[in-house]
This record gives structure tokens, C-alpha cells and sequence, in this order.
């Protein structure tokens, strides 16, 4: 077998004295789909900024076609195919939809040693990307501070879909996307993984990891909960996993005595408890 | 034997002063034997002396002459100098002056060219028993503050004799040009000026030192706007030189004066271009206070009478600029 | 810097993908301008300098050019790489004291060692120094800025100390003095002094055919910018219609005729001018029939006829908008005529009767001019009838105001000057709200009419400006036996330019000018994409010192010496400039070109105030007046530009 596209071994990560992340072993092969599921300030930022070289681990070490690398900044992951969706989408609002797409990467035209931005194919191309994406952008001169916050992501997600040459990182890309672009973006990554590369994809939604991962990572308070291939795991035990049962129960029962003066809260915790049991139930007797 | 030379020494300059006070530059070579007398006198008395100097200086032309006497002065007595520039901040220089009376200074040099903000400051300091000698400005300060006396020249009487030079230039109307805004001592040079002056006066800021192109321009477009001033007093070294080559650009023949002393100023009255400068001698303003707070220290005199120790005005003209150039080049005018 | 940008498009469906969406409102060229950053420092040096060519005789002629371009030079040079900076995110408080520093160390470097001496170096080293010393300050900068992640405006603040001490220390050290003087006593001197230090005397440049030349590239500029127009604004036909053609050879041929006539009487174009009237009349007449025959005769050939005139009317606002306009023109005609044109009494602070006269009139010939215009761009959208008899009658009140002026003004610059001009504006109006009437106004983007009609109005803006270049640079011999005066332009002028053209290419044509942008705007973002963050910052920093050095350079060669001083505090004033030029304080927006404006602005403010005559006690409060102005109109440009996407 060849070596993975991108592995990470034993990846820890602290800032200052916070501890992010401990021991994290997973890989992403070309042509598969590696989920990152987990709460909240579980730590899958963190870990993919590191793939990302946007921050460096404290421990561990990474490999892209196993060769071990090392990143001092996004740039060198991105000159070895590594493209990122950051969660804060890394965009600037005040430039242009055009001037993000292709920041860091701007296509040039030169004659002798000048070298000048080629407007006109980044403009174009930029409008056709997006168009792609089912969002047709009306003027790439508009600055992406205006742009609606789905669009936002639209231009990010579009803009690594075009640079990642292997893979292709996307940290939480459906949180601020209509049910249609979300489905675009699941595509996308399919199509990705259809073009061989290696796409790791974060969410807190399971729903939307099931249909399109090959791997499933689970993270909790940093640590890993478990690396689990398609075929060793559920989708209700994935569920169940990240909702954390016992955590859920505790919510509920926590909801019950604080709504006991208030009808709406009491039905939310009625539907809490109906929800968990159904859960609890399908974990135990998988169809 | 020691004690009779110090009074000696205190005659000489008090005749300097005199010397100052009524006429031209010729009292330089003077002030340069003072300095060589106090070689051989014995220093012992002041060796654990220290004065501070705390003025409104900037790291300009004249200043660094003030300093340099100052510091001359120092090393003929044997004294310890702390001198602190405000950079025109008042707010510094009173701080600068409480620091020194904080430190236990032995006698205190100020200049009040904003005598409102620090003139309370200083006063506190004679109040304080601190021997206190007013400098460069504050003329009309310093009795009341309880200074000893008053070390400069007054910018009115100054400006009145560049006003008697222009007329005898025969301008008749002269821009009065000021590097400065808001300094009271520019503005009472110009109205000196308009005072003696038989024609017409034009006081403008015409921008500041830092920014010499900027000067040069504003002065030709104040030519170019006003066809009849035929005469330019800069209130500083650098505007009398800027005014040179503005009256070029406006093709005007103009007389020009200056205030103060430079490189500059110098080679230009040597060559013809420019026709005096107004010289307040203010290698004197660093010396003076540091000899006279000394022999106030150590032998309880107080010069002056009352009366403010006038230290200019010199004129440097065609006539005397070569000796002057000398001293100039050595740093002491 | 940057507004012609068309490359051929490569087919029907691209012009659609970058052109056609139904969403998108079409933006007229005028909207479309507004959107740039610079913007209104172009409007604000626009109007800054109408209002000192009003008020005083020299500033609008060469010879007040040659005084402010000169302050404009080196303060634009500075204020252009501030620009870039704070587009950058970035500020530098040691770059005033950069410029006095490098011109000092140059000295230092040449002249002779001696007790109180230099190194006695030849220019040819010591320049290279110099720079290479510019650049190390400017590494320094940056270096400390990105390693530390320190406010810049600290460590630089600790650098301008560190300046302004090593430079009085220096200059003591060495020459004992806080003056170093002597430049021209190093090897290579006259060589260098033709780069940093030649300059171009224009009474020794004689061209009689100047006013010619210059009239008639003005005609040709004013015709190619008024066609870019008509070609931005209306609607394309199928096939062009050549009769049309033939008409508008006629109307060109009178409005030339007009123009030929006029040659000696036409100040505005021409620079002589007479108060006579008579003859006058008839050329004017050629010409304005000349003009609006021309427009017919293009919009026959070239564009489609309105289909949908509209019938007149007003809505509420319009009419009370129009209405006041009226009584405030009114009442300002009534006061101008009323008050004594030459009383300078005292009426209140600082006012004269005369002041108080111009303030109302021209506030009411203001008020009175634009409200119109304003409803008549609102209404026109939909009544081209409406736009059509609005404008025309705000360019009769316009030829009314040029009457009045001519028979009121005393000074013959309003008689003369004024009065042509505002008779060409109300000429230039009438045909504004002619053409929408006749001829379809364009909807939707036209790729190849949108190319051709920059491309024009590029042409009359690039004539207009060489036009008035050869007036700056050349006289008459008339002039030349008449004037006393000699007007030098230094080459940091050439300098200025230079480097103002080069910075905004860079800045809106390159990865780094890219960069630029994306660290000032949002550094995390341009880093995780990619962008060398910090070395884009360093290479900001270092481009400040090089301007630094480029002043010092240019200052040490025109004065020969430079004191120790010389510099300090000046950063403010290149930050101002910057500002008023359009650049986001916080950085991520702004232009080169907008810093380059801001300084022609700080720079005419500052001497077009000795040039009115005013006392310059007020200086200062002109300039925050000014800052003030400045940043309330790019606040509000940018707003409307953004709302306008
Ligand atoms: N730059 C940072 N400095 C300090 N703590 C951080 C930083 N970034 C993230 N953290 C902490 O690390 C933990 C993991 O955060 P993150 O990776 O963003 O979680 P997730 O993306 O799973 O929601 C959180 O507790 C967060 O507060
Ligand atoms: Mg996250």
C-alpha cells in the first residue's frame, strides 16, 4: 500500500497553557473523504490550521505522501496542494470578490520582467468558479464585505475547490449555508473525491458527514473518541458519538426543572427526552 | 590671592556686559578672554556644584550655541551642568524644573518664553532659596518671580534696530517673516520692527525651520501676491537664507536681515546677498547665568542691579563678518 | 491612475458572463467614477483650486503652479509611500525625520575628513550608502513590527527619537555644528545634481506657438471627452445612420469656426483676454450652434432614437427643491447687486462687506445650480422631457449669473475669465439634458461603446492634461520680456510623478500592490491564503525609507546643507495628506493616486493662503477645515459607492 496523501501522527497542541489537542493519529488517502466531527471547542479548528500550516503542533508529526514536512506558514502547505476553508473563511471584506479569489495566487501576464495581474482571466474566472457553486456572483468588482453571508463561504469554498491541487481541507463549510448550497458543497466534495483528492472535511453535523465520509475522526475536549473507517461504524452510533448520550440525558433532565413554570420550555424538554430515547434505542438495534 | 582673581574675573565680565548692552559685536574677542582667564584659577570651591539650565530649547542653530557656552562656562568653573531642553513643551520644563529643585539643585537657569505656564514653577524654586537667573526670555518676568536678573536681549529693543537698519536700507515695506506660530518673542521682534521702521510692516508665519523648501515658497508667493515689499527680516537665521532664493524666484531685488547667527547667514552677508543679521550673542545667555549664579553661590554677588543684563543686539554686516566667521566656525557665535 | 481597464473580451458569451445580470442595476460612467477612493481628493484639489484662482491673480497662473507643485513634490513623494503603508495597515512616525537624516548622512559621507569632517567619500559610494542605509531603517521597522507584533505606531515612534538623536549627535560629532553643509565639494557632484538637483527654468524655454498649441489640443480633448460621454451614456443603433455624419462635419465645422474667432477673445482657452464684446458675440454664437449641432449630428449617426419621452412633470420635492434653488439665487443676485462692490468695511469677525457679498452670492449661485441638476437627474430617469426642461433652465440662470458677474465684478478676471467660463458650463449643461432627450440613455453594460467611450474620455483627460503641461513649461517671448520673476520647476516634480505613477500601478496592477491591500484589510486572512504577510510589511516599510531617501536626496541637493532638524515632524503631514487623499486610516482601502491628490491639496492650501493675502495666523485652521471636509466627503463617498453595488 502507498503511503496516505496526509497523515498526522501523535499531533498535540497547546497555546500557552490551554491544551487544544492531545496524541491525534489520522490519515486522509487520495480519493477519500476523512470526517472531523466534535463539539464545540473540541479542538478541530485547531487541528486543521496545523494541516494548514497556519499553526505549527506542540508534539507530533505530519506527512504528505509520506515524506515528513514540516509548516512554518500556509504558504508552504499551499505549494504542496494543501488548500483550506477556514471557519472564519479568511476573506478581506474591503477587496473585491475577484481579489479574494485569487489572493495569495494571482494568475499574471508578464512582458520581460514585468509581471502584472491578469484582471480580465481572474475576474472570469472567479464569476465562472462561483458559478459552479450555483452562486452567480453579479459583479466580481463588488467588495465581498457586502456580499451575504452564504456567498461569503461560497467564495471560499469555490476559491479552494480551484487551488487544492491534493487536498482539500473544509473547516465547518455548511454552518452559514441555505439547505440547496449545502447540498452543493457535499457534491463538491464527492467530486473532489471523485478528481482523487484527499478532502478533510469538519462539521458538527453528522448528517451531513455520513453521506460523503470514508473516515470518520471524533474528537472530544481534544482528545481523539476514536478513528473509525465507513464500514466500523453506524450512522447512529456516529449520532450518538457526537451528541455525547450521557450529556444530552443531562441536558434534559436539566431543561425539565427549569421549565417548570414555563409551557414552551417543557415542551422543548419533552421533545429532548423523546429524541434521546429514540437515539438510545437505534444505537443499541442498528437496522 | 584665589578670592581677588574671582572678583577680577566678575569685573571683567561685568564690563562685557556692559559692552553688550550698548553697542555692535566687537565685544567677542572679550568674551573669549573671559574664558581664558578662568583657566588658571583654582576650581576647587566649585567642584561639588551643580547647575541646571532648563530652557525651551530645540536642537537648532542658536541653541547649540547657548549650550556650548553654557557648558564652557562649566568646565572655567568647574561646575556640574544638567541642562534640560523642553523642545517648546512648557508642560517638560516645568517638570524639568521641579526635578531639579527635587534633586537639590545649587542655582537654576530658566528661560520663560511661556511665562504663564512656567513661571510658577520657577518662582517656587526662588521661593525655595534656589539663587534663580532668568535667560533668552522673561524679561518682564523675572522681578516678580524673584530672579536675581535677567539674562538676554529684549526682542522689542532688538527688533527696533533692525527697523533703523532697514531705513537706513531705504525699504519701504518690509515683510516680517516668522518661523513660528504663537512666539511671543518672534512677534515682539517684528513689532520692534514696525515700531523704527518708516514704511510698511507685514508680519506673516511663513512655516517652520523643519521644512526649509516649504519656507521658500511661501515667502516667493508672498512676493508674488504683494508687488510692493521690497524688504525681508527673518526672525531666524534660516528664513533671512530660504528669503535669498525666494526673492530670486519672485525676480525681486529685496533687502534682507536676519536674527541670529548660522553657517549660512554668514556666507551670505559675505557675499552680499543678505545685508545683517540682528546677533543677540547668545553664546552670552549660556555663559553668563552659569559664571553668575557661581559667584552668587560662592561669594553672595547679585549683578545687574535690577535691571536685565541685555546681551545683543550685535549686527553682523558686510563690515565685520569676517571676524565673525571665525568665531562662528568654532562654535561660540 | 487606473481607469481604463477593457482588454478585448474573447467572445459573445464572456461579455455576457462579465457583463449581463439582471440584478445588477446599470451604473452610468459618473456612478461608476464615484466608486474610485480618490475620488473626492480629486473633486476637493478640484475645488481648492477654483476657489484660490478666484481670489487671487497669481495662483492660477504658472507662476503659482511652479510655487505649490514645488511644495506638492516632496510632501506627494512622502505622502504616496505613506499611502501605501497605511493601505498596508502600517504607519511610520520616523519617515520625517528619514528625510533630514538621509540628507544628512550623504553630506557626512562626501566631505572632506578633518578634524570636523566627513568621510570624504565620492558620490558614487556614498549614495548607494545612503539607500542602503534607508533600507535598513526600513527593515528595521518592519522586522521589529512583525517579530514582536508591537503597534507600529510605537517602534517607529522609538525610531523617530533614535532619528532625530543620532542626528543632532552626529552633526556635532562630526562637523560641530547642528549644520551639515557642503555637498557639492564631493567627487561626482555634477552628475548627481543633474539626477536630485536640475531643474527647468521656464523663462529660458521660449515657444511662441504655445497658446495655439495649447488651444487646440483643449478643442480636440474637450470634443474627444464630450463623444467618450455621448458613447457612455446613450444607446447604441443597429446600423449607424451616415447622414448623421454629414450634419455633425457641419456642426464641427462651426463650432471650430467659433473657436478660431474667438482665439483672442476666449481667455478661458487662450490665456488673452479682452473685455470687449461685439464680434465676440457672433463666434460665440458659431461655436455654441457649432457644439449643439455637433452633438445632433453624432447622436443621429450613432444612436438610437428615445422611444419613451415622458411628459413633464414634478414631484412634490422637485418642485420645493426647484423653488428654493430659485429663491436662494435670488436673493443672492439681490444681495450682490444691493451691496457695494468695494466697500471693505468691516461687517463682522474677519468679514468685509465684499467677503460677506461673495459668501452669499456664491453660496446662492451654488445651492441654486446643483439642486436643479439634482432633480433633474431624478426625474430624468424617467421624463426625459422633465430632465430636458430643467437643465435648460439651469443654464439660463447660469448665463443670467455670467451677467451679472460681468456687470457687478470690478476685477477683470471676473469680468473675463469667469464670465467665459460659466457661459461654457451653461452651454455644456443645455446639451446634457438635450441629448437624453433625442436619443436613447443606455440601460445595460455595451462592451465595445463602454471601450471606445473611456478610451475617449481617457484621450481628452490625457490632452487636457498635456495641454496645460506645455502652458507650465513654456513662454511666449511676449511673457519673457515682461516678467521678472523666474519660474524654476525642480525636477522633483518629475520625481513626484514618477513615483506617483508608478506606486498606484503597482499598488492596483500587481500581486504585491494585491497584498497590499489584503495585509492592510484583513492580515490573518492573507496569511492563511498564502500571502508572505510579513515580508509584504517589511518591503512597506522599506518603500517609505526609499521616498525618505529620494526627499533627503532632493533636499540636500537644493540646499546643499541640511540642518539637524530638518524633517522632524513632518510624518503628521504626510499622514494627513494620506488621509485626505482617500486612505482608510485603519488601513485595507485607499489609492496611491488619492495620496498623491491629498498632497496637492495640503500643498495648495497651505500656499494658496499667502497667495489671497489672508493672515497666516489662520493657516491651521484652513488645514483641520480642510482635513475635516475631507474625511466627512470620503466617508461619504465610500458609503455611497458601497451602496451603490
Ligand atoms: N489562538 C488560541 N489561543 C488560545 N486558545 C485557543 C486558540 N485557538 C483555540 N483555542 C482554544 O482551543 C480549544 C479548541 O478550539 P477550536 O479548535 O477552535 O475548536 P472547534 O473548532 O472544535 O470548535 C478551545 O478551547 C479554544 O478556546
Ligand atoms: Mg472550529
Amino acid at each position: 500500500m502507498t503511503a496516505p496523501l496526509l497523515e498526522m501522527k501523535n499531533i498535540s497542541k497547546r497555546y500557552g497553557n490551554i491544551i487544544a489537542l492531545t496524541d491525534i493519529t489520522t490519515y486522509v488517502n487520495s480519493g477519500e473523504v476523512t470526517c472531523i466531527l466534535g463539539d464545540n471547542g473540541a479542538g478541530k479548528s485547531s487541528l486543521i490550521k496545523i494541516l494548514a500550516g497556519a499553526h505549527q503542533q506542540s508534539e507530533g508529526r505530519l506527512f504528505v505522501e509520506g515524506e515528513e514536512v514540516m509548516f512554518d506558514s500556509p504558504r508552504d502547505a499551499l505549494e504542496r496542494g494543501i488548500a483550506t476553508v477556514y471557519q472564519d473563511l479568511a476573506v478581506v471584506p474591503l477587496m473585491s470578490v475577484w481579489r479574494n479569489f485569487f489572493l495569495g495566487s494571482e494568475p499574471t501576464k508578464s512582458f520581460g520582467p514585468i509581471r502584472w495581474i491578469d484582471t480580465e482571466a481572474a475576474s472570469r474566472i472567479a464569476k465562472e468558479e462561483m458559478a459552479k457553486m450555483g452562486i452567480d456572483i453579479r459583479d466580481t468588482e463588488q467588495a465581498v464585505g457586502t456580499l451575504s453571508g452564504g456567498e461569503r463561504q461560497s467564495v471560499a469554498i469555490a476559491r479552494a475547490a480551484y487551488f487544492g491541487a491534493k487536498v482539500l481541507i473544509l473547516d465547518e463549510p455548511t454552518s452559514a449555508l441555505g439547505v440547496r448550497q449545502s447540498g452543493v458543497v457535499l457534491r463538491y466534495i464527492i467530486e473532489a473525491k471523485h478528481r482523487g483528492l484527499g478532502v478533510i472535511f469538519i462539521t458538527h453535523n453528522p448528517n451531513h458527514a455520513w453521506p460523503v465520509g470514508d473516515r470518520f475522526l471524533i474528537l472530544n475536549r481534544g482528545r481523539s473518541m476514536g478513528d473509525f473507517k465507513k464500514d466500523e461504524i453506524t450512522r447512529d452510533e456516529l449520532i450518538m458519538m457526537m451528541a455525547g448520550g450521557a450529556e444530552l440525558e443531562e441536558l434534559t433532565k436539566e431543561l425539565e426543572s427549569a421549565s417548570a413554570g414555563d409551557e414552551k420550555l417543557a415542551d422543548m424538554a419533552e421533545e429532548f427526552a423523546e429524541e434521546l430515547e429514540e437515539l438510545e434505542e437505534r444505537a443499541e438495534h442498528p437496522d | 590671592m584665589k578670592r581677588a582673581r574671582w572678583i577680577a574675573l566678575g569685573i571683567a565680565l561685568m564690563m562685557i556686559l556692559a559692552a553688550c548692552t550698548s553697542d555692535d559685536g566687537t565685544d567677542t574677542t572679550a568674551a573669549d578672554d573671559g574664558t581664558a582667564t578662568t583657566e588658571d584659577v583654582d576650581l576647587s570651591q566649585g567642584a561639588d556644584l551643580t547647575f541646571h539650565m532648563v530652557t525651551h530649547a530645540d536642537d537648532g542653530v542658536f541653541w547649540s550655541v547657548v549650550k556650548r557656552g553654557a557648558e564652557d562656562a562649566a568646565a572655567a568653573m568647574g561646575v556640574t551642568l544638567v541642562w534640560s531642553p523642553s523642545f517648546n513643551d512648557p508642560e517638560k520644563q516645568v517638570q524639568d524644573i521641579e526635578a531639579a529643585i527635587a534633586a537639590g539643585t545649587d542655582g537654576l537657569a530658566v528661560s520663560l518664553a511661556s511665562p504663564e505656564a512656567v513661571g510658577p514653577a520657577a518662582q517656587a524654586a526662588a521661593d525655595a532659596g534656589i539663587p534663580l537667573y532668568t535667560i533668552n526670555s522673561g524679561v518682564l518676568q523675572y522681578k516678580g518671580l524673584g530672579a536675581t536678573t535677567h539674562v538676554g536681549q529684549t526682542e522689542v529693543v532688538a527688533g527696533n534696530g533692525a527697523g533703523e537698519f532697514f531705513n537706513s536700507l531705504g525699504a519701504t515695506k518690509v515683510l516680517c517673516a516668522r518661523q513660528e506660530q504663537g512666539n511671543i518673542g518672534l512677534e515682539e521682534r517684528c513689532q520692534g520692527l514696525e515700531e523704527t521702521f518708516n514704511g510698511e510692516v507685514v508680519s506673516e508665519f511663513i512655516g517652520e525651520d523643519v521644512d526649509p523648501t516649504g519656507q521658500e515658497a511661501t515667502i516667493s508667493s508672498l512676493l508674488l501676491a504683494d508687488e510692493s515689499i521690497d524688504g525681508i527680516l527673518g526672525t531666524g537665521p534660516n528664513v533671512a537664507v530660504r528669503a535669498v532664493e525666494a526673492c530670486v524666484t519672485a525676480g525681486r531685488t529685496c533687502s534682507i536681515g536676519g536674527f541670529d547667527i548660522s553657517t549660512d547667514i554668514i556666507n551670505l552677508i559675505e557675499s552680499g546677498d543678505i545685508a545683517f543679521t540682528v546677533d543677540q550673542q547668545q553664546y552670552l545667555q549660556g555663559y553668563l547665568p552659569i559664571v553668575l549664579l557661581f559667584l552668587e553661590v560662592t561669594n553672595l554677588n547679585t549683578a545687574g542691579g535690577g535691571l536685565p543684563i541685555l546681551t545683543g543686539p550685535g549686527f553682523v554686516t558686510t563690515a565685520n563678518v569676517g571676524e565673525v566667521k571665525a568665531l562662528v566656525d568654532a562654535g561660540t557665535r | 491612475m487606473s481607469a481604463t481597464e477593457s482588454p478585448p473580451l474573447e467572445n459573445a458569451a464572456l461579455e455576457e458572463a462579465a457583463y449581463g445580470d439582471e440584478r445588477l442595476a446599470y451604473r452610468g460612467p459618473l456612478l461608476r467614477l464615484l466608486t474610485r477612493p480618490e475620488i473626492g481628493a480629486l473633486l476637493g484639489a478640484a475645488v481648492i483650486w477654483v476657489y484660490f484662482w478666484l481670489v487671487s491673480d497669481v495662483f492660477g497662473q504658472a507662476a503659482g503652479a511652479a510655487n505649490y507643485l514645488d511644495v506638492a513634490a516632496t510632501l506627494g513623494i512622502m505622502a504616496v509611500a505613506v499611502s501605501l503603508l497605511m493601505i498596508g495597515g502600517e504607519f511610520d512616525l520616523s519617515a520625517g525625520a528619514m528625510t533630514g537624516a538621509t540628507g544628512m548622512l550623504v553630506i557626512l559621507l562626501v566631505i572632506p575628513p578633518g578634524e570636523f569632517g566627513g568621510a570624504g567619500l565620492s558620490l558614487w559610494v556614498a549614495i548607494p550608502l545612503t539607500l542602503a542605509f534607508a533600507l535598513g531603517v526600513g527593515w528595521f521597522n518592519g522586522t521589529v513590527v512583525e517579530k514582536t507584533g508591537l503597534l507600529s505606531f510605537i517602534v517607529t515612534l522609538s525610531t523617530f527619537f533614535i532619528l532625530i538623536g543620532a542626528k543632532l549627535g552626529f552633526a556635532k560629532l562630526f562637523t560641530a555644528k547642528v549644520i551639515v553643509e557642503g555637498l557639492d565639494e564631493g567627487s561626482g557632484y555634477d552628475f548627481w545634481v543633474k539626477i536630485f538637483g536640475a531643474k527647468w527654468t521656464r523663462n529660458d524655454h521660449i515657444f511662441d506657438g504655445r497658446d495655439t498649441l495649447f488651444g487646440f489640443l483643449m478643442v480636440i480633448g474637450f470634443a474627444a471627452v464630450f463623444f467618450g460621454m455621448l458613447e457612455l451614456s446613450h444607446t447604441r443603433r443597429e446600423r449607424f445612420n451616415a447622414t448623421g455624419l454629414i450634419v455633425a462635419a457641419a456642426g464641427i465645422a462651426g463650432a471650430l469656426y467659433g473657436v478660431w474667432g474667438l482665439r483672442h477673445g476666449f481667455g478661458f482657452v487662450v490665456g488673452a483676454s479682452t473685455d470687449t464684446v461685439g464680434s465676440n458675440w457672433l463666434y460665440a454664437a458659431a461655436l455654441a450652434l457649432g457644439v449643439i449641432v455637433a452633438a445632433v449630428g453624432i447622436g443621429v449617426w450613432r444612436f438610437e432614437r428615445v422611444s419613451d419621452r415622458g411628459s413633464f412633470s414634478l414631484s412634490g420635492t422637485s418642485l420645493r427643491n426647484i423653488a428654493i434653488a430659485l429663491g436662494v439665487i435670488l436673493f443672492g443676485s439681490f444681495v450682490a447687486i444691493t451691496l457695494d462692490s468695494s466697500s471693505e468695511d468691516i461687517v463682522g469677525f474677519m468679514l468685509t462687506v465684499q467677503g460677506l457679498r461673495a459668501i452669499v452670492f456664491g453660496f446662492g449661485a451654488i445651492v441654486g445650480v446643483t439642486l436643479p441638476v439634482l432633480v433633474a437627474r431624478k426625474e430624468g430617469k424617467r421624463s426625459p422631457i422633465t430632465k430636458f426642461v430643467v437643465m435648460t433652465g439651469t443654464s439660463l440662470v447660469i448665463v443670467g449669473l455670467a451677467f451679472l458677474i460681468q456687470s457687478e465684478a470690478t476685477s477683470r478676471k471676473f469680468r473675463a475669465e469667469v464670465f467665459a467660463v460659466l457661459l461654457l458650463i451653461a452651454l455644456i449643461f443645455f446639451v446634457a439634458g438635450l441629448m437624453p432627450l433625442l436619443f436613447q440613455g443606455r440601460e445595460a453594460a455595451h462592451p465595445a461603446a463602454d471601450r471606445l467611450g473611456k478610451m475617449l474620455a481617457a484621450l481628452g483627460i490625457g490632452l487636457f492634461l498635456g495641454a496645460v503641461t506645455i502652458r507650465l513649461l513654456y513662454m511666449t517671448s511676449e511673457e519673457a520680456a515682461a516678467t521678472q520673476a523666474v519660474f524654476n520647476y525642480r525636477i522633483s516634480i518629475l520625481w513626484f510623478i514618477v513615483f506617483a505613477v508608478a506606486a498606484s500601478l503597482v499598488l492596483m496592477r500587481t500581486k504585491f500592490g494585491n497584498w497590499t491591500f489584503a495585509v492592510g484589510g484583513n492580515k490573518k486572512a492573507a496569511r492563511e491564503v498564502g500571502v508572505p504577510a510579513a515580508r509584504t510589511k517589511t518591503i512597506l516599510f522599506m518603500t517609505v525609507s526609499v521616498a525618505a531617501f529620494l526627499v533627503g536626496m532632493l533636499l540636500a541637493f537644493r540646499l546643499n546643507s541640511v540642518q539637524a532638524n530638518v524633517g522632524n515632524g513632518q510624518e503628521f503631514l504626510y499622514i494627513i495628506a494620506a488621509v485626505v487623499g482617500g486612505n482608510l486610516l485603519s488601513g485595507g482601502y485607499g489609492s496611491a493616486a488619492g495620496g498623491a491628490l491629498g498632497a496637492l491639496i495640503m500643498a495648495m492650501s497651505f500656499q494658496g493662503i499667502p497667495f489671497a493675502g489672508w493672515n497666516s495666523d489662520w493657516r491651521f485652521l484652513f488645514v483641520g477645515v480642510i482635513l475635516l471636509l475631507a474625511v466627512l466627503v470620503n466617508n461619504f463617498v465610500r458609503k455611497k459607492a458601497e451602496e451603490a453595488e
